[in-house]
């Protein structure tokens, strides 16, 4: 019932004028941006965090969270008309969805994932809403080296769990941890890893680091490509939007993509991107139809897309609750909140709980702003895809230098942008996934500082890590979480050896 | 090495970068002063340090020994080179990539010559070395006509137009709309 009232009562401040303005905004601004062809999420929030600098905590992050639901929309409709995914998250549907407006059915497309984000994405805002006053309770029991626990769940599960090499996506965490490390230490206030540069030992700006990985070497790739083979824009014609079929061929992947997408962004370090994957597979595999996937199979566009945005939602619940983020992005939102001074986790509940359920409630009207605004507004985003890459990616570089500007207000802080634009160029090019070693970076200080702490308090013994029951548990927990996943791959290999065996 | 397939001469060359930085991140660990702490300063960044160096080692190991079961794979000699390279490549993206299982295949992204991608680095460096000197508008408006130019020299109006119009939008915005005062350089 307190939920209710809390909830209630964050309403009835997401209402007010103002806040409802931001969540509109945040929404539509990211749809904009995340229309943009190779701009995903993530480079969203990179590139807008600037903007949220002077703004009431409460409507920065209102703002943002509408930011990142619209950009995830706005990835599909890219995803769908142009097959250039803004992220790993909507790769599927470049799949079956662009494959669906090839065939003129682009129109049932968009609206099957539309539809189905909104369903998925208010379901997850369910569970966030009663799921987190019980983490938060949880967590009481909670000390350091349980923190320390799960932080390190999170980095494994990130490594693990993440598309492509094992090693490389390590490397990409451990990358992150070596940059979040530089500058005073915040124990003892000695300069570590500074290489002798004072200017360096107020660390690495966060934003600055997110915006060159995520922004620079996208626009500068795209620039250095020049005047290539230029993407071919599906219409969508004037087919109806979703016929009687579609529904029905559409609700099921809805509902499992939400159920697992939901379960998937609750793991510390999982993001929505293997949600997708996962539901992908398993409409493919429970479907009937078979053939129908990769030539425009709708399960293949409604499955993904909810288990893509139930997972947002569902990464938020250990962001809030227990201060831990799920996935890069959440990495990003994470770092907003710091940046206004505030700690999610089981304080935030009791200290800022007026702040935390304005957002929560915001979440809800910004899932209904989605879909009222998007699905009637799609032919005005649709005609952002034509807008020439030189303009849109020169465009993007002076944003994220006014962005380093802004933070540093100095030459060193830009240069510190340029550096690691090409550092983030080196690593994309060797293959080390970027989006790892964001979330390692907002999580370097958190991970140290629980780490001291649990060893300080057992004086040296990693003992506590196995006879605390709690931290028991979650030992328990991450080995299935780490072994469980390599026998489904196994299993997964194994059953399609066998198929093509059969096959042939 | 003969057999060295492009993505496992990669995955050689970044598991070396990726070795000496871990090296020289770990002996920069050497200048952190000491403490009595169980946990000092210099533990974390020692143990980040050595992870990425045997990381480093584990990628370049991980690639010679691919490349030494691919060459059992595909005997010596029967093959022209390039044909050998094509299947090695095949097998190598299978396990490199990890494909996702049940094949999701996505499409590999076009890759752009270095030498532009040195110059678009080179272009973006003296932006931002200029940016606080001569100011937020001017810079901004040369850049964006720089960059626009090369890629559409022949549709140089509108660059203009676009440059001269996005600097002052974005000016305007910013140092009225969201109170983040952009350098004003030489024009102030």
């Amino acid at each position: 019932m307190d939920t209710l009232i809390d909830l209630g009562g964050g309403f009835a401040s997401a209402l007010e004028p103002l806040s409802l303005a931001f969540a509109l905004l945040g929404v539509l601004l990211g749809t904009v941006v995340g229309v943009l062809p190779g701009i995903g999420p993530i480079s969203a929030i990179a590139i807008l965090i600037p903007v949220s600098f002077g703004m009431e905590p409460v409507h920065g992050l209102i703002l943002l969270c509408g930011i990142y639901y619209g950009s995830m929309y706005g990835g599909s409709i890219t995803a769908t008309l142009i097959k250039t995914p803004g992220e790993v998250a909507s790769a599927v549907t470049a799949i079956e969805g662009y494959e669906m407006a090839r065939r003129g059915r682009g129109k049932a497309a968009l609206a099957t994932a539309a539809i189905g984000s909104f369903l998925a994405g208010t379901l997850a805002i369910i569970g966030l809403t009663f799921l987190s006053p019980v983490l938060v309770r949880l967590a009481n029991v909670f000390g350091s080296t349980e923190y320390f626990l799960l932080m390190a769940t999170a980095l494994l599960l990130a490594s693990t769990m993440s598309s492509g090499s094992r090693a490389k996506a390590l490397i990409s965490i451990f990358i992150g941890l070596a940059v979040g490390l530089v500058g005073l230490d915040f124990q003892t206030g000695l300069p570590r890893q500074t290489f002798g540069m004072s200017l360096l030992s107020d660390g690495i700006d966060f934003t600055i680091f997110a915006m060159a990985l995520f922004a620079i070497p996208e626009a500068i790739r795209n620039l250095a490509l020049g005047r290539g083979a230029k993407d071919v824009i599906q219409s969508f014609g004037d087919d109806k939007w979703m016929t009687k079929q579609d529904w029905q061929r559409s609700a099921m992947p809805w509902a499992r993509g939400s159920v697992l997408g939901f379960i998937i962004g609750i793991l510390p370090g999982v993001g929505p991107s293997l949600a997708s994957f996962m539901s992908y597979i398993m409409e493919k595999r429970i479907s009937k139809r078979k053939s129908e996937f990769g030539h425009g199979a709708i399960e293949g566009v409604a499955g993904p897309e909810a288990a893509n945005n139930a997972g947002v939602g569902g990464a938020m619940i250990p962001l809030f609750s227990l201060g831990i983020p799920g996935s890069a992005t959440t990495a990003l939102l994470l770092f907003v909140f710091t940046m206004y001074g505030l700690q999610p986790g089981p304080l935030i509940f009791r200290d800022e709980s007026g702040l935390i359920w304005t957002i929560i409630a915001s979440m809800y009207i910004g899932n209904v702003a989605l879909i009222i605004l998007n699905l009637p507004l799609v032919g005005v985003f649709v005609k952002l895809l034509k807008m020439p890459k030189e303009i849109l990616f020169s465009s993007i570089l002076v944003l994220v230098a006014i962005g380093a500007y802004a933070i540093e207000f100095s030459l060193f802080g830009l240069m510190l942008l340029g550096i690691f634009g090409v550092i983030g160029y080196l690593m994309d090019k060797g293959g080390i996934p970027l989006a790892p070693s964001i979330l390692a970076l907002v999580l370097v200080p958190l991970l140290e500082n629980n780490f001291r702490r649990m060893l300080q308090i057992s004086g040296g013994s990693f003992m506590p890590l196995l006879t605390r029951p709690v931290s028991l548990s979650i030992i328990v927990l991450m080995v299935l979480g780490i072994v469980g996943p390599i026998i489904f791959r196994w299993w997964v290999r194994r059953r399609q050896l066998l198929a093509d065996v059969s096959v042939a | 090495m003969r057999t060295l397939t492009p993505a496992l001469r990669g995955d050689v060359i970044t598991g070396i970068a990726v070795t000496l930085v871990g090296a020289v991140y770990y002996v920069a660990t050497f200048w952190i002063q000491e403490t009595k702490n169980i946990v000092t300063p210099a533990t974390f960044p020692a143990i980040v340090g050595i992870a990425l160096l045997v990381l480093g080692l584990f990628l370049v190991g991980q690639a010679l020994y691919r490349s030494q079961k691919i060459a059992e794979v595909v005997p010596s000699g029967t093959t022209s080179a390039g044909s050998a390279s094509a299947s090695g490549g095949a097998d190598a993206s299978e396990d490199v990539v990890d494909v996702e299982p049940a094949g999701v295949v996505l499409d590999a992204p076009e890759e752009p010559k270095s030498k532009q991608v040195v110059l678009q680095f080179a272009l973006f460096f003296i932006y931002l070395g200029i940016l606080i000197p001569v100011g937020f508008l001017l810079s901004t408006a040369a850049f964006l006509m720089t960059m626009t130019s090369i890629y559409a020299p022949h549709r140089w109006v509108r660059n203009l137009i676009f440059s001269v119009l996005f600097a002052v939008v974005i000016y305007v915005a910013f140092v009225y709309g969201l109170a983040v005062y952009l350098p004003v350089g030489i024009l102030g």
